[in-house]
């Protein structure tokens, strides 16, 4: 795969890995954060969020547990995994030299 | 709160997940919409419409982001290796084909027209096979069928088409005898019988079956048995066993009719069997058993007697070995009898197959070839079809890639698609070839195969359907999905705008698929239209008579009352004379055939001539009515008169072709030639000279084309006219010529002929004309239609697929048009653009399929009639036009849309 085509590949991963980050986040609360902190240009709906949150669990970047809190239903809440977090890290390194590229790019053009 | 649990379940029930992690994602997933719900609620929504919002949202597709809760098992797992099938391959395939199905739900009209193109091409595919199937690959239902052969002896000047397949005992007896070949030898031949029934009498197909016949055939009776050794024991009880057809068409299927007494042609015979079905063997009614005894005999209307050989290779041998080794047997016989053979003949020995089909056999494989065609235009057009609809779900493959689908699953789901059209093509398929074989059996001339053929679908045709469908979305699904997968697909959160047009590769797919399919629907039309200029040329040939307004009928005299000439005339003259007398009949005549089909073949000489070679010429008896009837033009000397008919006189009228073969431009009137064929039937003539008083114009004398006959392709044979009067042999045939309609006359003749010996059988009455056509022009006529039927379905297909790939380019190419406008391009111009790029790959198109069609044109070059040429330019240039002007109209409907064009519309795209 070239790296270009990983970048893309990435990208929604990176989205995800990046909200759990700081604490445990379960499913409706990522969805609502992406669609918040993108001012609504990017939405996660039911159908394509769960299947690449149980991937991801599944490579075993972030962990998913059910959690009780009294006087409510109970959540499953997702945390970064250690060895999320070198996924993290290095595709948010790999993130950031792409936008930087196309950023050196389009500026370019406009200079 | 609404409940959502149970919409979430059904949809993983396909899944198959283990309990506890199907109700794990059940709860999660419920807590969500939950969530979802009360935010839309509090957010000023209904309840129902909050509801509907988040349902939606459990479906919803189309945003980059998208996906399927079907993905939800799919998404952990890695992608299939290709050839590895992992536990879940079933499931997978399943879910798969489900998904396909849920497809076509919601796009129905590309269903439609993809299952309608399949079904046609497989229906005309199935349909044409399966007529392959029965009447050339398994026509006879007979024991090891594949080795039961035929002998041809033809001269060195001759086709083997044209070679003799009748033999005398003598020679029967001696191939039995003295071959290495052969398991077992048999023969059959001609023997019709009349029989009493009721007051009046009728006439039945009897064969003569010499012993062995029907070991050699080796099917059992259906009721009753077959022939055995004992029946042709001297002085065993006369029997005789019957076909089923005749048994219920002439008996009603009546039981009772077994072991009765039938007094056939005199005999009374015992009705021993019934066979089954398909046995048919040379299409008779009867089989009758009959020891061939050696010297010469005559038989059948006191015509010599002639055997139909049927032989038996042995295992290892071959048709070729077969007939080397008949080929010293034959020698061997020429050396004591000369007079029989050519002085240079070869042997042939030929599959029983060929000796009906003939002819009929190229035409039925280039048939198969042009539906073959066909599937394959229907193949390329769906597969533009799924390329163009493969550009528009970019997106959804896009998706798929990133939530785990690997390359080899996206094939294989676009695969399972395509085999889904596939198999709703062929289910469409078979019963259109079922309707399509129906109308093949009625429309087909029924003398061009086999009796023995049933041309039904059976287990043979339906493998080869199956084998279609599962071939056929190779053809159409495969490059649409492996364009799919190989397309970048990894950039699910591409702009929400419009797509990237198809893409440089797709394109050029797309174009060489409407290229490819120009091509072959040119091949296919040019196939037809060679096949038609052929048929016009065959009609165009002069048949030397006017056959219209001319009834005919075979009249079966009682064999044992009608020996000798005298008999005969004695019959006849009262026949004809109350015949003349009907109201409408203008003149009627005795003939022992009448054309197409020849007379009987005699050696000949000519006074004052002494060939090399023996001579040859048709010989044919008639009353002095007989040119006058058939309007047969003289061009020298006279007919015959009434009074030289009475008398028996020996006087001759020939053909034009006697004439300039035999006597090179010389006087014939007056000269004197010889029939050595009258000197060796039943009631034979002692030095038959007779004197040439007339020249007639040539007349069709080559019979129908197969039976190893050439049809109006055949040259026409030097032919010789005598009184009937002469001979008490041969056939007698009555043609009458009538101010009405032939057919009208037929009760009138019948009175007229019982009324004067109620024991005379009327065969085959019909029109001339009518008996003709069937003949010579149905064989042709049907190839015609079928061909002109599959290039017209194929100038469909191709006009459709011409147009769905136009009006898909231009839809995309809006925008662009738009901005043209915009900047002041005219809509002629417009028009121009858009009909010149659909023109250009028609008109490539064509090019392939000219080359295309030159390299086809040898391999029905065989079926054309001999002035028509492969290349013929007329009927190129004629079929290049019809395409083009086919593809102009395919592109003129997306170029008019297109230049109806809003520039602020498309532009408003963006």
């Amino acid at each position: 795969m070239t790296p270009e085509v990983e970048w893309k590949k990435v990208s929604a991963e990176l989205l995800i890995l990046s909200l759990v980050e700081a604490r445990p986040r379960h499913g409706y609360e990522i969805s609502k954060l992406i669609e918040q902190r993108s001012g609504g240009a990017v939405r996660f709906y039911v159908a394509s969020l769960y299947p690449l949150l149980y991937r991801l669990e599944k490579r075993g970047w972030i962990q998913g547990r059910w959690v009780e809190k009294s006087g409510q239903r109970r959540r499953r809440y997702y945390r970064l995994t250690s060895e999320g977090q070198k996924v993290l890290a290095s595709q948010r390194r790999g993130w950031q030299a792409f936008v930087e590229a196309v950023n050196r790019i389009t500026e370019a053009e406009n200079a | 709160m609404p409940e959502w649990r149970e919409e979430i379940a059904r949809r993983l029930s396909s899944l198959k997940l283990d309990s506890s992690r199907e109700s794990d994602i059940i709860e999660e997933l419920s807590q969500h919409l939950d969530d979802r719900y009360l935010e839309l609620v509090s957010g000023g929504a209904t309840d129902d419409d909050a509801r509907r919002d988040v349902l939606m949202e459990l479906n919803y597709e189309n945003l980059p982001a998208q996906g399927r809760l079907g993905m939800v098992r799919e998404a952990p797992q890695e992608p299939v290796a290709p050839g590895k099938s992992g536990p879940n391959f079933f499931a997978n395939l399943w879910q798969d084909l489900r998904y396909a199905l849920r497809q076509f739900r919601r796009n129905p009209g590309f269903a439609v027209v993809a299952i309608v193109t399949l079904g046609l091409g497989i229906g005309a595919s199935t349909a044409i096979f399966s007529v392959v199937d029965n009447v050339l690959l398994e026509p006879f239902p007979y024991r090891d069928a594949g080795h039961i052969v035929f002998p041809r002896i033809h001269g060195s000047t001759q086709t083997p088409d044209e070679g003799r397949q009748g033999y005398s005992s003598d020679e029967l007896l001696e191939f039995a005898r003295q071959n290495h070949s052969f398991e077992s030898v048999i023969g059959t031949a001609d023997d019709p019988v009349l029989y009493k029934r009721g007051a009046g009498v009728e006439w039945l197909y009897g064969a003569d079956m010499t012993p062995g016949s029907f070991e050699f055939f080796a099917m059992p009776a259906l009721y009753g048995r077959v022939l055995q050794p004992a029946d042709y024991k001297p002085g065993a009880a006369p029997v005789f066993v019957m076909r089923y057809k005749t048994w219920k068409s002439r008996f009603n299927s009546d039981p009772a009719v077994l072991n009765k007494i039938f007094v056939l042609n005199g005999t009374a015979r015992t009705l021993v069997g019934i066979m089954p079905p398909r046995f048919g063997w040379y299409d008779a009614d009867l089989w009758i058993p009959k020891t061939p005894h050696p010297g010469i005999s005559t038989a059948f209307a006191g015509l010599p007697e002639r055997w139909f050989v049927l032989a038996r290779l042995k295992p290892g041998v071959s048709t070729a070995q077969a007939a080397a080794d008949l080929t010293a047997v034959v020698n061997r016989m020429a050396k004591l009898r000369p007079q029989d053979y050519p002085a240079q003949f070869q042997v042939q020995v030929e599959q029983i197959g060929h000796s009906v089909s003939g002819h009929f056999e190229s035409t039925l494989y280039t048939v198969l070839v042009a539906v073959g065609l066909l599937l394959l235009i229907g193949c390329v057009n769906v597969a533009n079809l799924m390329l163009a609809r493969a550009t528009a779900r970019e997106k959804e493959f896009a998706l798929r890639a990133v939530l785990g689908a690997g390359r080899v699953r996206l094939v294989r789901l676009l695969l399972v698609e395509s085999l889904g059209l596939a198999i709703g093509g062929a289910a469409l398929g078979v019963v259109i070839a079922w309707g399509g074989l129906k109308l093949i059996v009625v429309t087909m001339p029924p003398d061009l195969i086999p009796a023995e053929s049933v041309i039904a679908l059976n287990a043979q045709v339906m493998a080869f359907t199956l084998v279609l469908a599962v071939l056929t979305p190779l053809i159409f699904g495969l490059a649409p999905a492996l364009q799919a997968a190989r397309r970048d697909l990894n950039d699910p959160l591409r702009d929400m705008g419009r797509g990237v047009i198809g893409g440089f590769r797709t394109a050029r797919l797309r174009d060489a698929a409407v290229v490819m399919e120009v091509a072959v629907s040119l091949a296919l039309l040019v196939g037809a239209g060679l096949l038609m200029h052929s048929f016009l040329a065959l009609r165009a040939v002069n048949l030397g008579l006017q056959a219209d307004h001319v009834f005919k009928t075979i009249l079966l005299l009682p064999p044992d009352r009608y020996k000798t000439a005298e008999q005969v005339s004695t019959f006849f003259r009262p026949v004809l004379a109350r015949v003349k007398a009907i109201p409408g009949v203008m003149d009627a005549a005795e003939s022992s055939s009448v054309p197409p089909e020849s007379g009987q073949d005699s050696k000949v000489e000519v006074s004052g001539k002494s060939p090399a070679e023996p001579w040859h010429a048709q010989v044919q008896n008639v009353s002095e009515a007989y040119f006058r009837v058939l309007r047969i033009p003289f061009e020298r000397g006279r007919a015959f008169t009434e009074a030289e008919i009475n008398d028996a006189r020996k006087v001759a009228v020939v053909n034009r072709k006697f004439v300039s073969t035999y006597l090179s431009g010389e006087d014939p009137i007056g000269r004197r030639v010889k029939l050595l064929g009258l000197e060796s039937v039943a009631d034979s003539l002692r030095e038959p000279w007779f004197e040439i008083v007339g020249v007639v114009g040539d007349v069709a004398n080559q019979g129908a084309p197969g039976y190893g006959s050439g049809g109006l392709q055949a040259p026409i044979a030097p032919q010789v006219w005598v009184p009937y009067s002469v001979t008490g042999s041969g056939m007698q045939v009555l043609a009458v010529r009538s101010a009405q309609m032939p057919m009208a006359l037929m009760n009138e003749v019948q009175q007229a002929v019982w009324a004067t010996d109620p024991g005379v059988a009327l065969v085959y009455p019909d029109a001339l004309e009518h008996a003709i056509s069937q003949g010579l022009y149905a064989g042709p006529r049907f190839a015609l239609l079928l061909m002109i039927i599959f290039g017209c379905v194929g100038l469909i297909l191709v006009t459709l697929g011409v147009y769905s790939v136009l009006a898909y380019t231009t839809a995309q190419r809006t925008h662009e048009i738009g901005i043209r406008m915009a900047l002041g391009a005219e809509r002629a111009n417009v028009l121009r653009l858009v009909i010149i790029g659909g023109l250009r790959l028609v008109l490539a198109g064509v090019a392939v399929g000219l080359v295309v069609s030159l390299l086809l044109g040898r391999a029905v070059e065989a079926q054309l009639w001999p002035g028509v040429k492969p290349y013929d330019p007329a009927t190129l240039a004629s079929t290049v036009l019809l395409l083009l002007a086919t593809g102009v109209l395919a592109c003129w409907i997306p170029a008019r849309r297109a230049a109806r064009v809003d520039p602020m519309v498309a532009l408003r795209y963006e």
